[in-house]
C-alpha cells in the first residue's frame, strides 16, 4: 500500500528515530472545521444555572476556607516569624501575574477531623522564569506542615505529574516530617513517605531537576527532601534540616544544641554542603530558585503544532445553562464541547455511527485534541467508535480529551450476546495502551465500567478533574440499592421469610444514602480520585494550562497495543 | 547672498539658522563634537565639518565650538562665505568677529568693534550715556581696584551689583545688600570671572529693586539705517535665567515705547551697529501701567551684539508695512540681508506691533529639586502644533542630552491676537509637549503662566522666585500631590501589568501560562506586587488584581477591547477599582470613575526597565524597586564589618578612621598565600571601628573594618546665579 502524502496530516510525529522536522504552520483557514451552534432552549435553562451557581458558590466557599491553611491564628505566627505565608510564597516564586494551575486544593476536605485544609501542601503547575514547573509548598500553619496520608499522596501524586509532563520540581519545605499520631498510613508502604525521595532519585535520574528551598523545618525523613534535590537554597535563622532535631538528640546523646547551630542555614551551607544556596529571608529564597530555573536551559520541542487562539464562539457563560445538574437528564453533549473549543469549531468523527459517543477533533487555546464525549449509555457501536477514534489520535499524536458524563455499559440479554463486553474491552484496551497525553473532566455521572472505557483514574489521565455536580461510583445508588435488596428478597423468600415494602426501603434508604456521600465529587476529590473539582466556567483554561503542561514531555514513540478481542 | 553659510553653533539655534538657509537656497555647513555627531543639527545642514581632538577624548565647548581655528578651517574646507555665530559660544566674541574677516569671511554680526565695545560693559554704558541714553548709576572707566568699587558702592547706594565686565552671557553676577560683605563679594566675583573669561575686570551699579527687564530689538544696515523693532519684556526670570519671554509688554504705553526704541537706536549707532542686536534695559518696579501717558524711568543695561533666544516673539508679533501688505520679519534672513550688504527697505513708521506673542524656554532640569540639571535620553519627543503655536526645537527622539552643553532643550512660542489668548495658546501647547526620559521644567512653565501675577502682567525679575517661595506646589505637578500621587502610580503598575502580558510565539500561538491574569482556581485571582519608586520619594508597593474570574481569557489577553477591571490597592491603603487601556504610547486610567491619561515610553536600565509617565507638560520616571537587591545592599551594610577572606598579613592601610570613602575605594590591603587582596568600600560611607595597622595578622573571618554608610548621597552644590542672555 502506498500512503500519499495528503494522508499524513501536518502534525503526524515524526518516525521514529529520526528528529522532528520543524513542522509547517497549522493553518486552521485553509480547511476549518465547521463551528458548532447552539440549540438549547434558552428558557429551560434558568433552573439549571441558578443550580450551578449553587454549586460553585458551593466550591468557592471551601476553596476559599482550605486557602487559608491552618487559620488565623497559625498564620499570624507564622507571619510573625518574618516567613511568606505558602500561598505568597508560591505567587512570589512564579512569574508575575502569572496563572497557577492548582492540584486537588480540597484534598483531605471533610478528612481527620477537618485538620488539614488541602491536606496541608499546595501543589500545582506554574510559571517560573518563562518554564512550567511544578511546585509543591508545604504549609507550616497546617500542624506544622507534617504528612497526613492524604499529604503524601498528594505530594506523590505531584511528582507524578512531574514525572509525566517532564516538569522541573520546585520543593518549598517547611515541614515537621510525618504526622507521627498517623505513622501507620503514612511511612511503611510503597506509596508512603519514602516514596517521596524514591521519586525525587527517579526524576532527577531521567533527567527532571529537581530544586529545593527550605523555608522552615526540614526534620528527619523531610531532610532528605533538599538532601535528594539536585540545587538547594536554605534561609539563614529560619530554615533547618536534620535528622533529628534538638530534644531527640539531647534524649539520644545528652548533647545540647540549638536548632540553628544542629542544622541551620550557615552551617549546611558553610559546613555540612547540604544545601547550595544561602538566603537572607523567603523572597530572597525565592528569588535564587527562580535565577537557578533560568538556567535550566529552554523546554524541550512542543510534541504538536500549536495555532493562534480564538476563544468560543458559544459564549461559555452559557454552561451553567446547557448542563442539567441532575446527571439522569438527558442532553447534547456538543453544547458543552461548543463551549470549550477554540472557535466553537468541532470537526466531528462518525457523526451517524455509535451515536451515543461523540467523538471529534478541535483545538483548546491552540492545542490540537481529540474530543471524546458521552451522549448517553454506551452500545457496542459506541465502544467500537471510541476505540477506533483513540486509536487514530493515538497515530496522530493528538492529545485525548474525555467528558464523563456515563451511566455504564448497556446491559441486557441482547447486549451481552452481542458482545459488548467484547466490545467494551476494545474501548478500554485502547484507552488504557495509547501514547497520547489524555485529560479527562467528569461533567456528569461517573459509573462502572463507563469509568473505565472513559478513561477514569485507574487509566492514567495526566489529569483529571470533576465538576461540582459530578457523581462517581460504581453504579448508581439506587441500582445498588435494588441490587442488594433483589440479594436479600431472595435470601428471606429461599427461607420462606416475608419481606414488606416498608421493610425493603428502610433497608435500601442507607445504601443509597452510602452511595450519595460516597459518590459526591468532594468526597472523590478529598482522596486525590482526582486533581481537583472545579468550576465549570473555568475549563477550558484548565485544560488549556494542563495541554500547555503536557506539552513538556515529547510524545512517546508509536507502540502496540494490547490484543483487541474481535 | 551667500551660496555657503557655516553655522558655528549646535541644538535649537543651529536649527534655526539652517532653516532660513535653506528657505533662502543657501547652502549650510554645521560643525560638531563628537558628542553631536548624529545631532539635529548636523542632520539638518546640507555639509557637516567634524570639530574636536583627533583623539575623540574632548568634546567640551572649549575644545570644539569655542576654538576659532578649527571653525575657520571648517569654512575654508567647505568653502563657506559668511559664518552665523549664532548665540552664545562665540557669537559676542570680537577676536573671532577679527578673525573672520582676517580670513576673509564675513561674520553674520557686527562689526568686532562694535562686538568688542559693547562686550566692554564699563565702555559700553559710557558710549551709550554720551549718546544720551538713560543708564544706572555705577562705577565709571576702566578696570576700577577694588578700593574704587568700595567707594563707588557708597556713593550710589546700597543694594549693588557686581558684574564681570567681559563675559558674553555675562557669569558670577553678585548682588549685594551689606556693604560689610563687599570685600569678600569682590574677591568672588573676580575670581570666577577670572576663571571663566580670563579676565577680572568688574563693574558695580545700582541694583534697582523689583525691576522689569525690557529690550528692545534693532536692526541696522551697512547703508546708515537702524530702526527698531519693539520691545520684549523678559522679567519672568530665575537666577537672571529667562523662563518666559514675550512681544510687546504690557507695561509700556506708546511715549515709552517709542523714546526706549529711540534710545535704542541711539545706543547701536553710538557703536557703528549693523545687523540684529538687543538693548537691555531695566526698568524699576512699580511703574505706573500702561495706560499712564507718562514716560517711565528706564536704564541702558548692557546690548547683546547677537540675535537673542527669544527672538522668535518679536519676529510673531511685529508687523512691518510693505507694498504686499504687513509682514513679519524673519530676523535670521535681515541679519544675512544685512552681511550682504543689502539696505533695510522699511523705516521706523512702516514698523507697529500686531497682536501678542510669548515663548517659553524649556530646559534639562528639574522643578521639584531645585532646578537640578537632568540629563537623558529623549526616548518621546512630541511638539506642539495647533493655531499660532511655533516651536523651535534642538532635539530628536534618540537625543542623549547631557551635561556638555547648554540645557536648554526647545522653545514654544505662541502668538494671539491679545494677550489672554497668547497666554492660553501657550499654556495648551506646553501641555501637548511630550518630552519622556528626560525630566524637564514644561509642567512648570505651564503651571507659572497661569500665576494671577502673570495672567495679570504684574511682572519683575524676583517674581519666579518669590512665587515659588510663596507655594512650593507650583514646583510640583498636581499629579505628585500626596492626594493624587497614588494615581501616577497605579498607572506605572498597571502599565508594568499590561506589559507582563502575553508572549506570542513565532507561529501566532499564545501560551496561557504568559497571560498576566493572576489565574486561579475558584475565582479570585491572585495579587500582583509592582515595587516602585519615584527619584526622591520612599519606594511604594501597588498590588493588583483583576477582578474577572472564570475563564482566563475573557479577562485578558485576547480581546483588543475588553477593558479589564483591576482592584489596585497602594501600600496598606484601601483597595479601589481601577480599569487601564494602552493604546500605542497612551495610557488611559480611570481609579473610581476618575480618568485620567499619560503619555507612557519604557526605558532600558541595568535595573529593570523603568517607566516614564507624562502628563501635562509633566513627566516622571517611575523605576522598578528591588527589595531582593535593596536588601543585599542593606544586608552588606548590616554585615557591615569587612573581614578577612583568608588567613593573612595586613601591608597597607589607605584610610584612617572617620574618613569619607565612595563605594569600590580600596580601604586596606591584605597579603596572603603570595597574593593581595584588596579590601574596598562595599557602599558610600564612612570608616568605623578600624582593627587593624600595617604589618597585622590577621585570621581567616576577622574583622577588619567597618564602613558605615552615608544616609544621604550629597546634593550637588547649586549652580552659581547666571546672567540673563
Amino acid at each position: 500500500m502506498v500512503l500519499s502524502s495528503a494522508q499524513t496530516p501536518p502534525w503526524s510525529p515524526a518516525p521514529s528515530g529520526q528528529a522532528t522536522p520543524a513542522a509547517p504552520p497549522f493553518r486552521a483557514a485553509d480547511a476549518p472545521a465547521p463551528r458548532l451552534e447552539s440549540t438549547a432552549d434558552p428558557s429551560a435553562g434558568a433552573a439549571n444555572a441558578r443550580a450551578h451557581r449553587e454549586l460553585v458558590a458551593e466550591l468557592r466557599g471551601k476553596l476559599a476556607a482550605a486557602a487559608l491553611g491552618g487559620g488565623e491564628k497559625a498564620r499570624a505566627k507564622h507571619v510573625a516569624r518574618g516567613k511568606l505565608l505558602p500561598r505568597d510564597r508560591v505567587d512570589t516564586l512564579l512569574d508575575p501575574g502569572s496563572p497557577f494551575l492548582e492540584l486537588a486544593p480540597l484534598a483531605a476536605d471533610g478528612l481527620y477531623d477537618g485538620a488539614a485544609p488541602a491536606a496541608g501542601v499546595i501543589a500545582g503547575v506554574g510559571r517560573v522564569a518563562g518554564r512550567e514547573v511544578l511546585v509543591v509548598a508545604n504549609d507550616a500553619t497546617v500542624k506544622g506542615g507534617t504528612y497526613y496520608p492524604m499529604t503524601v499522596k498528594k505530594h506523590l501524586r505531584a511528582q507524578e505529574v512531574a514525572l509525566e509532563n517532564r516538569l522541573p520540581c520546585v520543593y518549598l519545605v517547611d515541614s515537621g516530617g510525618a504526622f507521627l499520631p498517623m505513622q501507620d498510613e503514612v511511612f511503611p508502604d510503597r506509596d508512603h513517605f519514602g516514596r517521596i525521595f524514591y521519586n525525587q532519585a527517579r526524576l532527577s535520574a531521567a533527567g527532571i531537576p529537581q530544586i529545593a528551598a527550605v523555608l522552615g523545618s526540614c526534620t528527619a525523613g523531610g531532610a532528605y527532601v533538599p538532601a535528594m534535590s539536585d540545587e538547594a537554597v536554605i534561609v539563614r535563622n529560619q530554615g533547618t534540616i536534620f535528622l533529628g532535631g534538638p530534644p531527640l538528640v539531647k534524649a539520644a546523646t545528652g548533647e545540647v544544641v540549638t536548632a540553628e547551630e544542629l542544622g541551620g542555614g550557615d552551617l549546611h551551607s558553610r559546613t555540612s554542603g547540604v544545601t547550595d544556596h544561602l538566603a537572607e529571608d523567603d523572597a530572597h529564597a525565592l528569588s535564587i530558585v527562580r535565577t537557578i530555573v533560568a538556567g535550566l536551559g529552554p523546554r524541550a520541542a512542543r510534541p504538536w503544532p500549536l495555532a493562534p487562539v480564538e476563544p468560543p464562539a458559544v459564549d461559555p457563560a452559557g454552561l451553567y445553562g446547557v448542563v442539567p445538574v441532575d446527571p439522569r437528564t438527558p442532553y447534547d453533549v456538543r453544547e458543552v464541547i461548543a463551549r470549550l473549543v477554540d472557535g466553537s469549531r468541532f470537526a466531528e468523527f462518525k457523526a451517524e455511527y455509535g451515536t451515543t459517543l461523540v467523538t471529534g477533533f478541535a483545538r483548546i487555546h491552540g492545542h490540537p485534541v481529540g474530543i471524546v464525549a458521552n451522549n448517553g449509555v454506551l452500545f457496542a457501536e459506541s465502544a467500537l467508535k471510541g476505540a477506533h477514534f483513540v486509536e487514530l489520535c493515538d497515530q496522530r499524536g493528538i492529545p485525548l480529551l474525555f467528558l464523563q458524563n456515563i451511566t455504564g455499559f448497556m446491559v441486557g440479554r441482547q447486549y451481552e450476546a452481542g458482545g459488548i463486553a467484547k466490545h467494551g474491552a476494545k474501548m478500554v484496551t485502547a484507552v488504557a495502551c495509547t501514547r497520547v497525553p489524555k485529560l479527562t473532566v467528569v461533567i456528569g455521572g461517573s459509573y462502572g465500567a463507563g469509568n473505565y472505557s472513559m478513561c477514569g483514574r485507574a487509566y492514567s489521565p495526566r489529569f483529571l478533574w470533576t465538576w461540582p455536580n459530578a457523581k462517581i461510583s460504581v453504579m448508581g445508588g439506587e441500582q445498588a440499592a435494588s441490587v442488594l435488596a433483589t440479594v436479600r428478597r431472595d435470601q428471606l423468600e429461599a427461607r420462606g421469610e416475608p419481606w414488606s415494602a416498608e421493610d425493603e426501603d428502610e433497608f435500601k434508604r442507607p445504601v443509597r444514602e452510602q452511595y450519595e456521600r460516597q459518590g459526591n465529587a468532594y468526597y472523590a476529590t478529598a482522596r486525590l480520585w482526582d486533581d481537583g473539582v472545579i468550576d465549570p466556567l473555568q475549563t477550558r483554561t484548565v485544560l488549556g494550562l494542563a495541554l500547555t503542561a503536557c506539552a513538556n514531555a515529547p510524545l512517546a514513540e508509536p507502540r502496540p497495543f494490547g490484543v483487541f478481542r474481535m | 547672498m551667500f551660496d555657503t553659510v557655516l553655522v558655528a553653533n549646535r541644538g535649537e539655534i543651529a536649527l534655526r539658522v539652517i532653516r532660513t538657509l535653506r528657505r533662502l537656497g543657501v547652502r549650510s555647513v554645521a560643525v560638531h563634537s563628537d558628542a553631536d555627531a548624529d545631532a539635529p543639527h548636523v542632520r539638518a545642514a546640507d555639509l557637516a565639518v567634524r570639530l574636536g581632538p583627533a583623539d575623540r577624548s574632548d568634546s567640551s565647548a572649549a575644545e570644539t565650538y569655542l576654538r576659532t581655528d578649527l571653525i575657520l578651517d571648517a569654512a575654508r574646507r567647505t568653502g563657506a562665505q559668511a559664518v552665523h555665530p549664532g548665540y552664545g559660544f562665540l557669537a559676542e566674541n570680537s577676536a573671532f568677529a577679527g578673525a573672520c574677516a582676517e580670513a576673509g569671511l564675513v561674520f553674520i554680526g557686527p562689526p568686532p568693534a562694535a562686538v568688542e565695545l559693547m562686550g566692554d560693559k564699563i565702555n559700553a554704558k559710557e558710549a551709550v550715556r554720551a549718546a544720551g541714553v538713560p543708564v544706572v548709576p555705577g562705577s565709571e572707566e576702566g578696570s576700577p581696584s577694588d578700593e574704587q568699587l568700595v567707594e563707588a558702592a557708597d556713593r550710589i547706594g546700597y543694594p549693588v551689583l557686581l558684574k564681570p565686565s567681559a563675559g558674553g552671557g555675562g557669569k558670577g553676577m553678585r548682588l549685594v545688600r551689606d556693604p560689610a560683605e563687599l570685600p569678600a563679594e569682590l574677591a568672588a566675583a573676580r575670581r570666577v570671572a577670572r576663571t571663566a573669561f580670563g579676565d577680572d575686570t568688574l563693574l558695580l551699579e545700582r541694583w534697582v529693586d523689583q525691576p522689569r527687564h525690557i529690550e528692545v530689538q534693532v536692526l541696522a544696515d551697512t547703508h546708515g539705517r537702524t530702526v527698531h523693532l519693539g520691545e520684549r519684556e523678559c522679567s519672568l526670570q530665575r537666577r537672571h535665567q529667562k523662563l518666559i519671554e514675550e512681544a510687546p509688554s504690557v507695561l509700556l504705553n506708546p511715549r515709552t515705547r517709542a523714546a526706549m526704541g529711540a534710545a535704542a537706536v541711539r545706543a547701536a549707532e553710538s557703536c557703528g551697529y549693523t545687523g540684529a542686536g538687543t538693548v537691555e534695559f531695566i526698568v524699576p518696579g512699580g511703574s505706573a501701567g500702561p495706560d499712564a501717558d507718562d514716560v517711565l524711568d528706564f536704564f541702558f543695561m548692557e546690548m547683546n551684539t547677537r540675535l537673542q533666544v527669544e527672538h522668535p516673539v518679536t519676529e510673531l508679533a511685529v508687523s512691518v508695512a510693505g507694498p504686499e501688505g504687513p509682514q513679519r520679519l524673519d530676523l535670521v534672513e535681515w541679519q544675512l540681508r544685512v552681511a550682504a550688504g543689502e539696505a533695510l527697505p522699511f523705516t521706523q513708521s512702516d514698523v507697529s506691533f500686531l497682536g501678542h506673542a510669548i515663548e517659553a524656554r524649556i530646559c534639562a532640569e528639574d522643578p521639584e529639586r531645585d532646578f537640578l540639571p537632568t540629563g537623558g535620553e529623549v526616548l518621546l519627543l512630541d511638539e506642539p502644533s495647533g493655531e499660532g503655536v511655533r516651536v523651535d526645537s534642538g532635539i530628536a527622539p534618540g537625543d542623549r542630552v547631557g551635561s556638555l552643553y547648554d540645557p536648554m532643550l526647545a522653545k514654544v512660542i505662541a502668538y494671539g491676537p491679545d494677550r489672554p489668548t497668547a497666554i492660553r495658546r501657550l499654556r495648551a501647547a506646553l501641555a501637548e509637549t511630550r518630552i519622556l526620559g528626560v525630566t524637564t521644567n514644561t509642567g512648570y512653565l505651564r503651571r507659572l503662566l497661569a500665576q494671577p501675577e502673570v495672567t495679570a502682567g504684574r511682572l519683575d525679575t524676583g517674581l519666579v522666585e518669590r512665587s515659588a517661595q510663596q507655594d512650593a506646589s507650583l514646583l510640583s505637578s498636581p499629579y505628585t500631590r500626596p492626594e493624587s500621587i497614588d494615581l501616577l502610580y497605579f498607572a506605572a503598575a498597571l502599565l508594568r501589568q499590561l506589559e507582563l502580558g502575553r508572549a506570542d510565539a513565532s507561529d501566532g500561538w499564545t501560551d496561557p501560562f504568559s497571560l498576566p491574569s493572576g489565574w486561579r482556581l475558584g475565582g479570585e485571582a491572585a495579587w500582583t506586587t509592582h515595587r516602585l519608586r519615584l527619584p526622591g520619594r520612599d519606594p511604594v508597593t501597588v498590588r493588583c488584581r483583576m477582578t474577572t474570574s472564570g475563564e482566563i481569557e475573557s479577562a485578558i489577553g485576547f480581546s483588543a477591547t475588553a477593558v479589564p477591571e483591576w482592584e489596585v490597592r497602594l501600600d496598606d491603603a484601601p483597595v479601589r477599582r481601577a480599569r487601564a487601556s494602552r493604546a500605542g504610547d497612551l495610557l488611559r486610567l480611570a481609579v473610581d470613575g476618575l480618568q485620567a491619561t499619560f503619555t507612557v515610553v519604557p526605558e532600558r536600565t541595568p535595573d529593570g526597565v523603568t517607566h516614564w509617565l507624562g502628563a501635562d507638560g509633566d513627566a516622571w520616571p517611575v523605576h522598578p524597586f528591588d527589595v531582593i537587591a535593596e536588601r543585599a545592599a542593606a544586608g552588606a551594610v548590616h554585615h557591615g564589618s569587612l573581614t578577612a577572606p583568608m588567613p593573612g598579613t595586613v601591608t597597607v592601610v589607605k584610610v584612617e578612621p572617620g574618613e569619607r570613602v565612595r563605594r569600590g575605594q580600596p580601604l586596606l590591603v591584605l597579603e596572603a598565600m603570595k597574593m593581595e587582596h584588596v579590601i574596598s568600600a562595599p557602599h558610600d560611607g564612612t570608616v568605623d571601628d578600624l582593627r587593624v595597622a600595617a604589618g597585622a595578622t590577621v585570621a581567616m573571618d576577622a574583622p577588619l573594618v567597618t564602613v558605615t554608610p552615608a544616609e544621604e548621597p550629597a546634593a550637588p552644590a547649586p549652580p552659581l546665579p547666571e546672567a540673563a542672555r
